[in-house]
Parts: structure tokens; C-alpha cells; sequence
């Protein structure tokens, strides 16, 4: 647990080193992320290709972990903190306090906005997956 | 007062001005939601983060407490928002074997689907002419709360005022979802999940769950991969 929390706020600071050196406007956090996965990802190549990094690091490759397994730091630290996820957006979300005016003038036509956009965007989203996995199953048939 | 030598009203101001308070409160009310949560038989219209939402805000007016007072406590859990984040990259990488033969679509779904979704969300602001405030904040409205915070203010929006819409788009699209789908056609497990992570994020991805396993990892896919590519490609286009 205590690794795997090592290991995110390095990433979490990685990210942010990388968007400050070329300016770029992305969130630390999300780009920290991406790096993240793109790490996990090489690693499971690494490993599945079989490219002797296990061997490096005295482990038998013949019993090396499957290629989707997350180290077990990792998958401890985002068992035990992601389940508190929404209570870390709380003290952010509190700060509508200082904005009431904004729903009070525009909040109805806000949420006949977010209605309309899913009422579109949800069957758009769902057809074009379900397109294509038709068209996929009529090719077998 | 002096004759007891109880210093009530130094007291009182004592707890007011704690840091801790912010971050009592805000345990406490999560709690709360939590609880109702359950009670309710996870009822998308109280979930936890709404009535924790809510409830804290309740308890800042009847004190009279402003939100930097509270913040200046809470912002505690706020900076543990970061690294959380970037654990979202395990449960991505988890699932990533769902998509095997299905990545093509379900990328192109994330593509259009959330330009559709978004595009038409901005674009009637500027209709009915919301101020400039609520149109940054709109942006975001299609990726998790979390994202949303750290996003909005790349934007030019409010994190707060983002995290609302968010909020809101997240449990109407959880609560229609499954109504749309039926009267929409749409049948095929990983097409409501994809269509739910894209639309409604996190919570979407909680009703995804519970509409089965397969439609919960590709929500879940879809909602990580909505938040990166607006992060990426929102600040230029914006």
C-alpha cells in the first residue's frame, strides 16, 4: 500500500514536471495517469514478449506473471484509495457555495441542456458500438 | 461568563477557525451519503457525493461558516485527489482486455460520441446565451468529477461550477440510460456500457455495474478514456 502510494505521487509528479517543461495546459494528475498506463502497458509487453527482464531481477520467466497482472503495490494502493475517490471531489464541489448566483439565474437551462445533450449523445454513443458488433456477427453468419 | 471562567464564545471560535473543522464536516456528511446510499438500494438520485455535497453546504450556511474558512481544512483531502487520479490508470489497464476485438469501435464511439454529446451541450449554451462561466464549465461535463476539477480550470471554467454539471449529467444519465437503451434498441452489453461510460462518467459506470459485468468494464474504459482525450485535446480546441 504504502509503495504503491510512492509510486502514484511519483507519477502524479512526473506528469507534472512534463506539463510545466513544454506548457503544456493538461492536469498533472490526468497526464501523471497516462503515463501510468503506458508504464503498465510496456511492462506487460516486456514481460509477455518474454525479453528477460524477469531474469534481471532473479526471477524465473518460465513462472513470470501473466501480462495484465498490475504489480501488487499497485493494485493494494488502488484497492484501498479508490473507493475514497468521491470523497476527495467533495471539498471542490463545496465551492458552488460561492457560485449560487450562477445556478440561481441559469441552473434550469443547465440542466434542460445536460438532459437534451444525453438524451442525444447516449443512443449515438451505444449505436455505433452496436453497428459495428452486428455487422461483425452477420460476417460470421 | 467571567465569574465561571468558561470562555464560551473563545471556544466556539476555537472550533470555527480549526482546520479540522472543514475536514470533520466533510468526513462526517460523506459518511451520511454513504449510508443513504445504502439505505436506498444505491439509488442514483442520492448518491454519496451529492448529499455530502449538499449537506456540507447546509451545514457552512446554518454556521455562517464561508467556503475559504471550510476550505482552508479540507483542502487536506482535495491534495489526495492527485495521486488518486492516477491510480484511475490501474482499473484502466485492468480492463483492457475486454476490449480485444472491439477497440476499433469503441474508440471511434468515444470519438464521436462524446463530440455529439458535448458539441451539442456547448453549442446550446451559446444559444440560449449562458454566460461565459457556464460555457467553460460545460466542457467537461462529460468526464469524471475528478478530471473535471483538474480540467475546468485549464479551460477558464470553475471547478466547482463544472463539478455540478458534471454531477447532474452523471445521475440523469444514470437514471435514463437504461430507459433510452430500451427504447432506443439498444441490446448489446458492451454498447450500453461504452454509451453510459461516454455519456454519464462514474456514475454511469456504477449503474453499468449493475446492468452486468461486461457493461461495467467497457463504462469503465470509456469513462477513462473520455477524461484523457478531452484533457488532451479540450486546451487546444478551447
Amino acid at each position: 500500500m504504502l509503495s504503491g502510494l510512492i509510486i502514484l505521487c511519483g507519477f502524479y509528479l512526473l506528469g507534472d514536471f512534463i506539463a510545466t517543461l513544454f506548457q503544456w495546459p493538461v492536469p498533472g494528475s490526468i497526464l501523471g495517469m497516462l503515463l501510468l498506463f503506458i508504464a503498465l502497458v510496456l511492462r506487460g509487453l516486456v514481460r509477455g514478449l518474454g525479453l528477460g527482464f524477469g531474469r534481471v531481477f532473479g526471477r524465473d520467466l518460465l513462472h513470470a506473471q501473466p501480462a495484465t497482472h498490475t504489480p501488487d503495490a499497485l493494485h493494494q494502493a488502488a484497492k484501498h484509495l479508490l473507493p475514497y475517490l468521491p470523497l476527495f471531489i467533495v471539498p471542490a464541489s463545496v465551492g458552488i457555495l460561492n457560485y449560487a448566483a450562477v445556478l440561481q439565474t441559469e441552473g434550469w437551462r443547465l440542466l434542460v441542456i445536460i438532459v437534451i445533450s444525453l438524451l442525444v449523445g447516449l443512443p449515438v454513443s451505444g449505436w455505433i458500438m452496436q453497428r459495428w458488433i452486428e455487422r461483425k456477427e452477420t460476417q460470421h453468419d | 461568563m467571567t465569574d465561571t471562567g468558561l470562555q464560551w464564545s473563545a471556544a466556539w471560535d476555537a472550533i470555527l477557525n480549526s482546520a479540522y473543522l472543514g475536514l470533520f464536516i466533510t468526513l462526517l456528511s460523506f459518511q451520511l451519503g454513504l449510508k443513504l446510499f445504502a439505505v436506498s438500494g444505491r439509488n442514483p438520485l442520492l448518491h454519496p457525493v451529492l448529499v455530502s455535497v449538499l449537506s456540507t453546504c447546509a451545514v457552512l450556511l446554518s454556521l455562517n461558516i464561508s467556503f475559504e474558512q471550510y476550505y482552508h481544512g479540507a483542502q487536506f483531502l482535495s491534495l489526495l485527489l492527485g495521486p488518486v487520479v492516477v491510480a484511475l490508470a490501474i482499473p484502466l489497464y485492468e480492463n483492457l482486455k475486454a476490449l480485444r476485438q472491439y477497440w476499433l469501435p469503441f474508440l471511434l464511439a468515444n470519438v464521436l460520441g462524446g463530440a455529439v454529446t458535448i458539441g451539442l451541450a456547448v453549442w446550446l449554451c451559446y444559444v440560449w446565451d449562458l454566460s461565459a462561466t457556464s460555457i467553460a464549465s460545460m466542457w467537461t461535463k462529460s468526464i469524471t468529477t475528478a478530471f473535471a476539477i483538474e480540467l475546468a480550470p485549464e479551460l477558464g471554467g470553475i471547478a466547482a461550477v463544472a463539478a455540478a454539471i458534471v454531477m447532474v449529467t452523471g445521475i440523469v444519465g444514470a437514471v435514463i440510460g437504461p430507459w433510452v437503451f430500451q427504447w432506443t434498441g439498444i441490446r448489446h452489453s458492451a454498447a450500453q456500457g461504452t454509451a453510459l461510460g461516454i455519456c454519464a462518467h462514474a456514475v454511469g459506470t456504477a449503474r453499468a455495474l449493475e446492468l452486468g459485468s461486461q457493461q461495467g468494464a467497457f463504462a469503465a474504459l470509456s469513462m477513462s478514456v473520455m477524461g484523457i482525450l478531452c484533457a488532451l485535446i479540450l486546451p487546444w480546441l478551447v
